[in-house]
């Protein structure tokens, strides 16, 4: 995913190429907490310390992203880091026996530093060449020239859903294809019982959940001509389904088994559908005629983002949910 | 204005520095956590304050998802890693 090409991405200063000291010091305050963020996620002896690092670095990154003009990639990581990353790792932090939450392995053996170091600076020296004989306008250009023809007004959401929808398929697929291999290890393991009481909590996820759906459908309704779109939009269901399912929400019956499995489908189905009607209408395997292009790509959006939302929390749920009764409460 | 904005801005990321030092030090994983919520209610400010100085539109859907969001650690964390004994000071070693 690459930010829509502005006038002002190559100086993100005041307009006259130069940056105010103020922003200077801020990029350089940030960059240090994200550098030391960093350091403390992987090297952390303590677990729980390691994964608040993590979440805290998440949160950074989207203000990087923010610094670098690409509110799209600030969005996602948002969405995807602050909500469900977090909780999937705090919640498989719980599942650890108390003894291996503390302590990590031992630290990384001293006589390995040396090519390990080697390594990594011999691959950002490469990567950082391969940057700087990158084409400068790279295909910003090319995305900007096609736009009439897109359907859409965000040139992201006209690469990922028109230009490249082949690809975003694909990252569907991947998905589902990764609910399936964790449902096929077991049963869901959200029976694990909490660990406090919170007599509040379902009050406030009942108040909470009807502003996670409209959020949901205001990012779908937003990647339309903006940063937005599916990815964020079924992070923020997975987010809410994810909290009541923790205030002590079951799934319910009637959607369990077929349902819940069409749900989960539904993103593929509908971008399969549309690419091969498409080529029995057209005669071209995804080729959006340019009048019918938004109503098409709506469709996709819609149907991939509920069912990005049903699998992120299938991933969190880690199994099909069963008819045994009990649970979190 | 703009540069009212921004020394805003850097005056808040300043916080998350120091709340920063509180991730670090602990004790207690509540310690941790609740220094953690800090810093995703500042996020959602200097988020804002940016909005300000830029005029990215958006930079509010960003500041919106996190203060949506916000509930989501804390709340997997009280129902799910809470310490047995809160009060233990959570490093490895004193275990």
């Amino acid at each position: 995913m690459r930010a829509p090409p502005s006038p002002t991405a190559s100086d993100p200063g005041n307009g006259d190429g130069l940056m105010h000291p103020v922003e200077i010091t801020f990029d350089a305050l940030l960059l240090f907490s994200m550098v030391v963020l960093a350091w403390q996620g992987v090297h952390a002896r303590n677990m729980f310390r390691a994964v608040v690092s993590f979440i805290m670095f998440g949160l950074l990154t989207a203000v990087a992203w923010v610094r670098l003009e690409a509110p799209d990639i600030a969005l996602a990581e948002a969405s995807l880091g602050a909500g469900l990353t977090g909780a999937l790792l705090l919640a498989t932090l719980g599942r650890l026996a108390p003894e291996r939450r503390g302590a990590r392995r031992p630290k990384v053996v001293k006589l390995s530093t040396l090519p390990w170091l080697t390594m990594g600076l011999a691959g950002t020296t490469v990567l950082l060449a391969v940057t700087l004989t990158l084409p400068a306008p790279g295909l910003g250009e090319a995305v900007l020239a096609a736009m009439p023809a897109a359907g859409v007004d965000s040139p992201v959401t006209a690469v990922l859903l028109n230009f490249r929808a082949w690809d975003t398929l694909l990252e569907i697929g991947v998905m589902l294809l990764a609910v399936i291999a964790l449902w096929s290890l077991g049963q869901d393991v959200l029976a694990s019982k909490p660990r406090l009481p919170a007599p509040a909590l379902p009050a406030l996820v009942r108040l909470l959940f009807p502003l996670f759906v409209l959020s949901t459908f205001y990012l779908l309704w937003r990647g339309g001509h903006g940063p937005g779109g599916a990815f964020p939009a079924g992070a923020l269901l997975a987010a809410g389904l994810v909290l009541a399912l923790l205030a002590g929400a079951q799934v319910p019956e009637r959607m369990r088994g077929a349902p819940l499995r069409w749900a989960l489908g539904a993103g593929l189905f509908a971008f399969l559908v549309v690419a091969v009607g498409l080529m029995w209408a057209v005669g071209t395997f995804f080729a959006y005629p340019p009048q019918h292009a938004s109503i098409l790509i709506a469709i996709i959006e819609i149907a991939a983002g509920l069912s990005i939302g049903v699998m992120l929390t299938a991933l969190f749920l880690g199994g099909e949910p069963t008819d045994i009764k009990g649970g979190g409460k | 204005m703009t540069v009212f904005y921004l020394a805003g801005a850097l005056f808040l990321l300043a916080n998350v520095v120091v709340a920063l030092a509180r991730v670090l030090r602990g004790p207690t994983a509540a310690d941790r956590m609740l220094s953690g919520e800090l810093m995703g209610t500042t996020a959602v400010a200097v988020l804002l304050l940016l909005y300000g100085a830029t005029g990215i539109e958006a930079l509010l859907d960003v500041a919106l998802v996190f203060a949506i969001l916000a509930a989501m650690a804390v709340v997997t964390f009280v129902r799910r890693t809470w310490p047995e004994d809160p009060a233990a000071d959570d490093e490895g070693e004193s275990r």
